[in-house]
């Protein structure tokens, strides 16, 4: 920690219910295993980055988080809530979508393919999930989407639309529209990999200027920079179980797994 | 090297700095063309000619061209056309939702009944619709209304039901494809962003969706407003029914039907229109710039002429 003094506060701000708890989590489509138990936890401030093969269940596990997938066994708890059930006694109740949708709105979530609203600009698209779903009134709401904006060096860029902004561009709107909602946990579903590569260093700015912040980020990343740098904490996933977690400066520099180590070195 | 490229950009003193030579080259002529014109032209002169040396008094056409009668007829038909449009597309987006829904009862009835409608002629439906007496000899609606089956189905109700329930069915087809048309992404976007599913529903994706859904619906709005010509088999005095009882009673039969033909094309003309502006409206996002609306081609292309007038003046 001693390298990053910028965030050495960040940790303990939270209270001490973990942000993100995963106990067993398996999930399957179909016949296909895809998640096969995974324990985790992701603390309250800090950054989680998560690393793997394609088809490790990365992304899938980042669902989960937020009921886009739902899982088969084990528990996911969302800052001490069960995700997408309720427990009374040893029963568990699916949770209506309207009261999945009330959680929804604390997890932003950034997705690989941006999916910003393609029919409306860019301040439309961070302005339409206040005012639609928390009633928030439209000035204030617009005035708070160009200060978003702003923080994400987009604010000339307020009345375009997304078919008129680069990749970097559309995915730091898409960053501002989740950041919107004022969540309490970001998900980051490969942010970059759709990204040319020299539009890549642009968002990841915005990504470190968010972590700095001290807001809670679960990323699932090919960037080992980034999680290197930024990351409080990395999972290496494969096979849909975690192979190895830790420190990401202990974890990418000093693999202990096989696995880990034969990924690493083909992607470092 | 470097000399040689200065003679030629900079050029003698005097002479604008020109790129490689313009070329002028003979075209070459496709006689082929010419020819096919010609002939193409030639026939059509002779269509008309036929048409003008025929026994049918053109001079009656105008006369009654803004007759009220007409007028009337018009109205009715245009009245049709939107009403049953307006059942068309409500029922439509109600069937295509619930062909999409994951309840198999609902999703089933949605099916059951695209199949029946798009399986049977409109003309067919029509005509059962009015002769629906046999089964249902009075309608009941308890206190509010009651009446003999053949009193309640008027012409009209006939007409916009079955045009309606018809189109109903195919505008199903045609939303559930404009719905299917939007990426999956934009649906968990929103509702990653804690929207509800009809919140979803009405502002992403059916926004999107219209992009998809508007130009064959103007095709829709064309083919019923041509296809209410059909109702004249129930007595509903449209345009068509009008137009063939003037012309009996007139002695001007062919040329009361050529006045509804070019009615209808006036219409359908105005409707098209209609459609180019309301598909530019939705495309809106969905590519860098819009095209350019006619009037707007046409003031490019006056300034355009203005600005070479002045440069060569």
């Amino acid at each position: 920690m001693t390298d990053k003094p910028s965030r050495t506060d960040a940790p303990v701000k939270g209270s001490t219910v973990p942000m993100v708890k995963a106990e067993g989590v398996h999930k399957s489509f179909g016949p296909v295993e895809v998640l096969k138990g995974i324990d985790l936890e992701v603390k309250s401030g800090e950054v989680f980055c998560l690393i793997g093969p394609s088809g490790s269940g990365k992304s899938t596990f980042l669902r989960c988080i937020n009921h886009l997938e739902k899982i088969n066994a084990g528990r996911l708890y969302v800052d001490g809530e069960l995700v997408g059930y309720r427990q009374k006694g040893d029963k568990l109740y699916e949770l209506k979508d309207s009261e999945v949708a009330l959680k929804r709105r604390d997890i932003g979530m950034v997705f690989q393919r941006f999916n910003l609203f393609p029919h409306m600009t860019a301040a439309e698209n961070v302005i339409e999930a206040p005012v639609q779903v928390k009633g928030v009134n439209k000035a204030q709401a617009r005035e708070r989407a160009m200060q978003l904006l702003d923080r994400v060096g987009l604010a000339d860029k307020a009345g375009n639309y997304p078919s008129q902004l680069s990749g970097g561009q559309q995915q730091r709107v898409a960053i501002a529209r989740a950041l919107a909602m004022d969540p309490k946990l970001m998900l980051f579903d490969e942010p970059t990999s759709a990204l040319d590569p020299e539009l890549v260093g642009d968002v990841l700015d915005v990504m470190r200027d968010l972590a700095e912040s001290g807001m809670t980020m679960v990323v699932v990343t090919h960037e080992m920079g980034f999680a290197r740098e930024v990351g409080d904490s990395l999972v290496f996933m494969d096979g849909g179980v975690v192979v190895e977690s830790g420190n990401p400066r202990d974890v990418l520099t000093d693999p202990q797994h096989e696995r880990t180590k034969a990924f690493l070195s083909k992607v470092l | 090297m470097t000399v040689d490229i200065d003679k030629t950009a900079g050029g003698p003193a005097g002479t604008p700095p020109a790129g490689p030579e313009a070329i002028k080259a003979i075209p070459v002529r496709h006689y082929g063309r010419y020819i096919s014109a010609v002939i193409a032209l030639a026939l059509l002169a002779a269509v008309v000619y036929a048409f003008s040396q025929g026994k049918i008094n053109w001079g009656a056409i105008p006369d009654y061209f803004f007759d009220d009668r007409i007028l009337s007829g018009m109205g009715k038909t245009l009245l049709l056309t939107v009403l049953a449009m307006l059942i068309g597309v409500v029922g439509g987006i109600l069937l295509a939702v619930m062909r999409l829904s994951k309840n198999p009862v609902t999703s089933s009835i949605a099916w059951f009944y695209i199949w029946f409608f798009r399986g049977t002629p409109v003309l067919v439906q029509l005509v059962v619709w009015f002769n629906l007496g046999l089964v249902f000899e009075y309608i009941n609606l308890g206190p509010f209304y009651r009446d003999e089956w053949s009193d309640f189905m008027t012409p009209f109700l006939t007409a916009l039901l079955g045009l309606g329930l018809n189109e109903a069915a195919y505008m199903a087809e045609i939303c559930r494809a404009g719905l299917l048309a939007v990426d999956e992404g934009q649906t968990e976007a929103a509702h990653a962003l804690g929207m509800s599913h009809a919140k979803t529903l009405r502002r992403i994706v059916v926004p999107q969706a219209m992009r998809v859904i508007v130009p064959p619906t103007g095709n829709e709005v064309i083919n019923m407003l041509k296809t209410t010509s059909l109702v004249s088999v129930v007595q509903y005095s449209e345009l068509f029914r009008v137009a063939q009882d003037i012309g009996q009673t007139s002695g001007a039969p062919a040329e009361m039907l050529f006045l509804a033909a070019a009615w209808y094309l006036l219409l359908t003309s105005v409707f098209s229109v209609g459609q180019y502006y309301l598909e530019r409206y939705y495309a809106r996002g969905a590519s860098r710039q819009l095209p350019p609306t006619p009037w707007q081609k046409v003031k490019a292309n006056v300034l355009s002429l203005s600005s070479r007038k002045g440069a060569t003046a």
